[in-house]
């Protein structure tokens, strides 16, 4: 089978579970009791508002007929229309989009240079303190969640030593900044809650990373390249790296849904405007569409995820291709 | 080699982007800014006060968009007072139903349109019309019918650019207060389709006529207001910006304010209210007794058959449904003891439904009920409340007093103070169980009076307008979440609603405290202060009953240029 219809065959199974996710979506939340107009039940607002905004909403139709109508928006490629925000969700979520993707990308790269360098050097020093210390450590790690580690970088590195900021993407008159100062000033601001989602992935990958490398040191090959007088770093690079990659590439995948996961809960506490605060406010204020605008931008992203992990596993060994 | 050379270069890039912070440079003899950070907690909801349901686009509105006349709360007096705003002047007539108001001739839109009389119009007839469905549209329901009909046109009359007449059904106290809404542009509003007004973007880029116009808004970031230097009402705000910093996180909040990166934080806790005056001296911590009280309600209806439902008939709760049982479970709780823990000197105990701020109104010759256990056991027996069955809790016709208590979950003080009630109806040997409910799960059930008890809150309003919360019509009131029904008060109520003058209603008032207080409908808990803390540096805020950033454009910064610079991160 070619790359090419492999690829095809991915993302046409992706088709039905993304529609299978959102139906499911669309009739759990609405199984949350109250709806928009909740919010408007209060003294002093005339109760009769409440139901003008529920005939408003289109939520006074049968549960299929909503249903309809919010599938026909999102083929449109609207995603239905944002009660809280009066906009159509897709509008809303491309605003804050953008940000999760910058926040999450970031974090997914600094997880994948650090796991490596923390990989290659346990391999390089096997069985030694550092290695066994290493191991220890990322098992400790890798339980700690991203929000624990959140909180803990903000009163050390914010409150206390007061390196990074503590919140949002840009400070105070940033537009009097010029590019470079600009883009500094979002480092700045990106480093706690990146380093807070990377480091429990770190600590994961770096272990399966570790593992792989251990068992393609230990095959026949490495030790005829090693006979044959290649270098080290040769033999590293093309033997041992390309060789251990195609297993993690695949934990890489799930690893993306684990990190979305933090993600989304570390921009609450760092106030980094993404996807993850709009998700919370949605659930609150039982804003249906963005529920399910934010379901399905986050499942999108995993199931991408997840066809370029294949699609690279497949890429480095055809075997899988077959199958 | 080479790796080192990277690692080098990846280094030097590194501090030279965490160090850098150049500022562009500024025109020479350009104004000196000065700007004040407040921290909010969640963006707002709309910059259209049609819409705008939250406090803070409340008050961001009032500075965009002024209103005919300008609030004010007496303290002494605890009245409501009214200054000019866009209204010069204003006299009443035709037996005071009537108020011609007098509007400064030189108001402009930021658009550079006049601002009229007919945009006063247009204002009211939006907030009224039901296919916009604004949540103010109960404020045009006193402006008089033509034929039965509200027709705004008529009840609201444009005599000229610069004159409105406002014609009220009736002479009420709170006339200057429901015609004290933000006027919208009606130049931009009035030709959109009503019934999707609430979606239209218009909403987003709002043209103002206030002391300051809405320069930048940033979801989830940001909302950044500037002076308007074209604004007559009542004048240019002397800060150069006002910037609300959206900051979920109450810790961060905090930690801010202490760094000086936001001037301003409101919502403090009673317990971090006294460590951040000692701890950060250059923040000032303003504590104003509020109009939010916490209250345990009783629901005072069977709640087999919910009184609201048309029809029903209304039968007392089997264990809340007499007065004496109420007042046996005031008088269990130690309400003196829970304000001395959890709010200090930032709240006092409350019982008669009428804020203490509203001193004209407010009944101090009535004392709370005191804490005491032995009496509430015997006023419970005396209602055949008895532990026959020796289990521990009382009893009667082999019902046990036993309930659960719903509590909306996110509040930290009412999670607490349900616990401490707990433990003191134990006492009385009365269960009680708490189960936390979800916000707009809670609000649901109660207001279809579903539970049994409950711990919550309410506010009360400026205007002495308490039939919503009162009134015994239970279909017509959901808000009287006890169920609570007494003829006299109902009387009261509607007494109240036809006084020309607001203290007038002093008497009935009082009253109205005294029945409450014997009832004991719900044991009311406590008044909680509201508290600001703000960096000493801001001068002329005016924080306190009518809100934060109530006259900001009088705000101004002593050290101006301080909060000017970016964050020095």
């Amino acid at each position: 089978m070619s790359l090419l219809k492999f690829l095809t065959r991915r993302v046409l199974h992706a088709v039905p579970m993304m529609f299978g996710l959102a139906t499911l979506v669309f009739f759990v939340s609405r199984l949350l009791p109250g709806d928009p107009s909740s919010l408007y039940v209060s003294p002093g607002i005339p109760p009769g508002v409440a139901e003008q905004l529920r005939s408003q909403f289109g939520l006074d139709r049968s549960l299929w007929d909503q249903y309809l109508a919010w599938l026909f928006s999102t083929l449109r490629g609207e995603l239905g229309f944002s009660f809280a925000h009066g906009a159509p969700v897709k509008a809303v979520l491309l605003q804050v989009f953008p940000n999760t993707l910058l926040l999450g990308g970031t974090a997914f790269l600094l997880e994948c240079v650090l796991a490596f360098v923390l990989a290659a050097l346990a391999v390089r020093f096997a069985g030694s303190w550092f290695d066994r210390a290493l191991s220890n450590m990322t098992l400790v790690v890798y339980s700690l969640p991203s929000f624990w580690l959140g909180i803990l970088f903000l009163s050390l590195f914010s409150f206390s030593l007061k390196i990074f900021p503590s919140s949002q993407m840009h400070s105070v008159g940033v537009e009097q900044l010029d590019g470079l100062a600009t883009f500094g000033d979002l480092l700045k601001h990106l480093a706690l809650p990146a380093l807070a989602v990377a480091v429990p992935g770190t600590a994961a990958i770096a272990r399966y990373l570790r593992t792989s490398m251990t068992e393609t040191m230990r095959q026949d090959y490495v030790a005829a390249a090693i006979g044959m007088g290649l270098s080290k770093g040769k033999v590293f690079r093309s033997c041992i790296l390309p060789n251990s990659l195609g297993p993690v590439v695949s934990v890489l995948g799930v690893e993306i849904g684990v990190l979305l996961t933090g993600v989304l809960v570390t921009e609450t506490l760092f106030a980094w405007p993404g996807m993850g605060r709009f998700a919370v406010m949605a659930i609150f204020t039982r804003d249906y569409p963005m529920i399910l605008g934010c379901t399905l931008s986050g499942g999108a992203l995993v199931m991408a995820a997840n066809i370029l992990a294949d699609f690279i596993r497949a890429w480095i060994d055809p075997r899988i291709r077959l199958t | 080699m080479r790796l080192r050379v990277c690692f080098a270069l990846l280094f030097v890039l590194s501090i030279t982007l965490l160090g850098c912070g150049t500022k562009k440079e500024g025109k020479s003899g350009a104004p000196h800014r000065s700007v004040v950070i407040i921290a909010i907690e969640g963006d707002i909801d709309s910059f259209n006060p049609l819409f705008a349901e939250d406090i803070t686009a409340g008050e961001i509105n009032d500075l965009l968009f002024p209103a005919l006349v300008s609030s004010g709360f007496d303290l002494e007096s605890g009245e409501l007072k009214y200054s000019p705003l866009l209204a010069r002047s204003w006299e009443f007539a035709n037996q005071d139903r009537d108020i011609v108001f007098h509007m400064l001739p030189n108001a402009r839109w930021t658009d550079g349109k006049p601002v009229t009389a007919r945009d006063v119009q247009i204002s009211f007839e939006l907030y009224g019309d039901p296919d916009v469905a604004s949540v103010r549209q109960a404020s045009v329901d006193n402006l008089r019918r033509t034929g039965g009909k509200q027709d705004i046109r008529k009840s609201v009359e444009v005599r000229d650019d610069s004159t409105v007449v406002f014609h009220f059904a009736k002479a009420y106290a709170g006339q200057l207060f429901d015609a004290g809404l933000p006027i919208l542009p009606a130049h931009i509003l009035e030709g959109l389709p009503r019934k999707v007004l609430r979606s239209d973007p218009v909403n987003k880029s709002p043209a103002g006529f206030g002391p300051f116009s809405l320069t930048k808004w940033t979801p989830l970031q940001e909302i950044v207001l500037q002076s308007n230097p074209e604004s007559v009402v009542p004048y240019p705000a002397k800060l150069s910006q006002l910037i609300f910093r959206i900051i979920p996180d109450y810790r961060t909040r905090l930690s801010q304010l202490e760094s000086g990166e936001v001037d301003l934080v409101s919502g403090l806790r009673p317990e971090d209210a006294d460590k951040v005056a000692r701890d950060i001296p250059h923040v000032e911590i303003i504590s104003t007794p509020g109009r939010d009280y916490d209250f345990l309600g009783w629901n005072n209806v069977d709640t087999e058959t919910p009184a609201g439902s048309p029809g029903a008939t209304i039968k007392p709760h089997k264990l809340f449904g007499s007065s004496e049982v109420r007042r046996a479970l005031t008088m269990a709780i130690n309400r003196d003891e829970l304000v001395h823990a959890y709010l200090g000197t930032h709240g006092q105990v409350a019982f008669g439904g009428i804020s203490p701020l509203f001193k004209w109104a407010y009944n101090d010759s009535l004392k709370p009920l005191p804490f005491d256990p032995q009496q509430s056991r015997l006023l419970l027996e005396r209602e055949g409340w008895i532990d026959t069955d020796g289990d521990g809790i009382l009893d009667k016709n082999k019902v046990r007093f036993s309930f659960v208590l719903k509590v909306p979950a996110g509040n930290q003080l009412r999670t607490v103070v349900a616990t401490a009630v707990q433990q003191q109806l134990r006492q009385v040997k009365i269960e009680m169980k708490i189960d936390q409910v979800e916000r707009a799960t809670f609000w649901k059930e109660v207001t279809t009076r579903k539970y049994d008890a409950w711990l919550a809150g309410f506010s009360v309003p400026l205007q002495m307008q308490l039939d919503d919360l009162w009134g015994s019509d239970l279909e017509k009131h959901p808000f009287n979440l006890t169920g609570f029904r007494n003829a006299r008060i109902d009387k009261i109520l509607a007494a109240a609603g036809t006084l020309k003058g607001e203290t007038e209603g002093a008497a009935l008032w009082k009253e109205f405290q005294k029945i409450v207080h014997e009832e004991q409908p719900c044991t009311f808990l406590y008044w909680i202060n509201s508290i600001v803390a703000v960096n000493k540096h801001v001068r002329g805020t005016r924080i306190g009953v009518l809100g934060t950033t109530h006259h900001a454009w009088e705000w101004h910064v002593d050290d101006a240029g301080q909060a000017d610079a970016p964050a020095s991160y």
